[in-house]
């Protein structure tokens, strides 16, 4: 039992130690834990030599000791089976136009002969494309922009054409605030507002494909470009539309102060006229005019007239010897008795017999009779012309012009007003015929003028 | 009974086995949808192309045996490339220009790569290709020489051609269906 305990422990032993050795695969090749050191990476780049194609890889741990390692690479190619590669520096590469593009191949790390490490790697996948290069910035004045350009070797390969650019802008001052923009020309428009006025940028671009078949990895950046945006102040503005917008400013400013001043005289009764009111209208018409007036039944107050008494039957008769000189004999005594008015004038001696003064009658224009003249106007007159005797004077022979062009003249200018201080002045419709109209008409149309002149003058 | 039963075991079978090849390919298109081919065969074909330019294409004075015998039939485009593109290697031979050879070879060998192809071609002896009968004089040895070179360049171009051809033809039924 010992011995056989004995041999199963030397046996268990030397398994363990076997296995204990570093890898011996299947396939014969020698792998160990020291792989890791010389894992690589590679990438491609097609066309980089007129048809020439590159393909570059390297260690990823910098430590490893690469004197006496070798790449190589197998499948995919056309006419041979491997290409060994070339070494520079820390760098493997091999420059070749014996790419198939199609498939995978084989990229083996080789120590003496023997390969260490191998990956599989499809060239198409890991292409890197050449960086960009002639980026330039131009400012456009007019249309406040700034207009990035930049050309790649791309744009004339036959393989790897379609690329997409990341453009990258920075200000000076801020180190780490890259703005990053994409686009697939090589084109980009960059708006002067969205920088900053008076200020050093920085731009540069890099791309990568951008195609359904070739990928691959972001190309190195080119150059970088420095440009400086313009000062954006705002006072330079074109003078002449400083000019136009500050006259206008106070053209309308102008506008608004004559508008408030002018609204309640002018303006508002252009725009929103008001409509007369006849109750107002009339009661102004009829309403005894406070100026002017000096209403007085004392003797005194009327020294500066020349008042002539008449005496009755006298100057009945010799009006009616004078109203049939220039009346139809139809005027009634009655009627004569009632004209009356203002006497005045020395044309007239006569007539200042004829007319007899009658009751004022100026309070009350109901008072006017039917038919006749209205004499409404007559008291309104009368007692404006009372305080002003002289010019009632004046116009004394005017009194009896209406009559006198009554007979047969149609056209007669009749004054405004009448002269008579007091007094009604009725005449029957039938004696008077045409003067009666031509009177009725004057005082219509003095009527109508006095409304229309108190209309005016409200 | 017995003869009916014969006519079962000894006439299916041959008939099977004759008809299998034509209803099945042994060719499994891997670049359907097109990558393979618009990226990289139709740049190498084109660039072949446009280097024989001034060849015209109806330089073959009568129909290849070639074609005869392929062509980009119905279910019969897999065998045509397949054959095209292991016809199209007998022209490394003519040694025009390196990059000429390379597009050449990208064509065929991306092709069959496509493909994917199980067939087992018996090997035979691939027919000359521009060499001259030593039995006469140098000059027109030449001129044999340079005719058939033609010929070779003018059949080399319509096998292009009709690879292109063919080659559209698979992936716009792929696309249909």
């Amino acid at each position: 039992m010992t011995i056989l305990s004995i041999a199963f422990g030397t046996v268990f032993y030397l398994l363990q130690v076997v296995s204990g050795e570093s890898g011996y695969a299947q396939n014969g090749d020698f792998e160990d834990a020291e792989l890791d050191d010389y894992s690589f990476s590679c990438y491609s780049q097609l066309e980089v030599d007129g048809s020439q194609h590159l393909l570059s890889c390297a260690f990823e741990d910098p430590d490893v000791n690469s004197t006496n390692l070798e790449f190589e690479i197998c499948g995919a190619l056309l006419e041979v089976n491997c290409l060994n590669f070339s070494k520079l520096q820390e760098t493997y590469f091999v420059k070749t136009k014996k790419f198939l593009l199609i498939g995978d191949s084989k990229i083996c790390v080789k120590l003496g002969g023997k390969h260490i490490t191998c990956r599989k790697m499809n060239i198409v996948k890991r292409v890197k494309p050449e960086a960009p290069f002639d980026i330039r910035v131009i400012y456009r004045e007019e249309a406040n922009d700034f207009v990035v350009t930049f050309n790649t070797s791309h744009l004339q390969k036959k393989y790897v054409k379609d690329l997409m650019h990341e453009v990258a802008y920075r200000q000076e001052k801020n180190e780490n605030d890259w703005m990053h923009v994409n686009l697939s020309s090589t084109k980009l428009t960059l708006l002067q507002r969205k920088l900053q006025p008076d200020a050093m940028y920085e731009i540069k671009v890099r791309s990568i494909p951008n195609t359904n078949y070739f990928e691959g990895i972001w190309s190195e950046w080119s150059p970088s470009f420095h440009f400086r945006t313009p000062e954006t102040t705002i006072g330079e503005m074109d003078p002449v539309l400083l000019i136009i917008s500050i006259v206008s400013f106070f053209s309308v400013a102008l506008m608004v102060i004559l508008a408030c001043v002018l609204w309640k005289k002018r303006i508002k009764p252009i725009v929103w006229p008001s409509l007369p009111d006849h109750k107002k209208t009339l009661e102004q018409l009829c309403k005894k005019p406070k100026k002017n007036l000096n209403v007085s039944f004392n003797p005194e107050s009327f020294l500066d007239c020349q008042i002539h008494k008449v005496d009755g039957i006298q100057a009945k008769d010799e009006a009616e010897g004078f109203l049939q000189d220039t009346f139809p004999p139809q005027l009634d005594d009655s009627e004569k008795q009632r004209l009356g008015g203002g006497v005045q004038g020395h044309n007239w001696p006569s007539q200042h017999e004829v007319i007899t003064p009658k009751t004022f009658r100026g309070d009350s224009p109901l008072g006017c009779l039917a038919g006749n003249v209205s004499v409404c106007d007559a008291p309104v007159l009368a007692s404006s012309r009372s305080p002003d005797c002289r010019e009632g004077g004046k116009n004394g022979p005017q009194v009896y012009q209406g009559l006198l062009l009554g007979t047969g003249t149609t056209n007669s200018t009749l004054p405004p007003s009448f002269p008579f201080q007091s007094g009604i002045l009725t005449l029957n419709p039938a004696v008077q015929g045409q003067p009666l109209l031509t009177y009725l008409g004057s005082s219509q149309e003095e009527a109508y003028v006095t409304m229309s002149s108190f209309y005016q003058n409200q | 009974m017995f003869h009916v039963s014969f006519r079962y075991i000894f006439g299916i079978p041959p008939l099977i086995l004759v008809l299998l090849p034509v209803a099945s390919s042994d060719c499994d298109i891997e670049g359907k949808d097109g990558k393979e081919y618009q990226n990289v065969l139709m740049i190498s074909i084109d660039e072949l192309l446009d280097s024989m330019i001034e060849i015209d294409s109806n330089c073959l004075n009568n129909e290849s045996n070639f074609f005869k015998k392929h062509s980009c039939d119905d279910n019969k485009e897999p065998m045509f490339l397949y054959r095209a593109a292991r016809k199209l290697k007998q022209f490394l031979k003519m040694n025009i220009s390196e990059d000429f050879n390379l597009h050449l070879s990208r064509v065929s060998q991306g092709t069959l790569k496509l493909l994917n192809c199980t067939i087992k071609v018996k090997g035979r002896k691939p027919p000359s290709l521009g060499e001259a009968q030593p039995t006469k004089n140098l000059e027109e040895n030449k001129s044999l020489k340079e005719h058939k070179k033609q010929n070779d360049l003018c059949f080399l171009k319509i096998l292009l051609q009709k690879i292109k051809t063919c080659w559209n033809k698979i992936l716009r039924d792929a696309k249909e269906h």
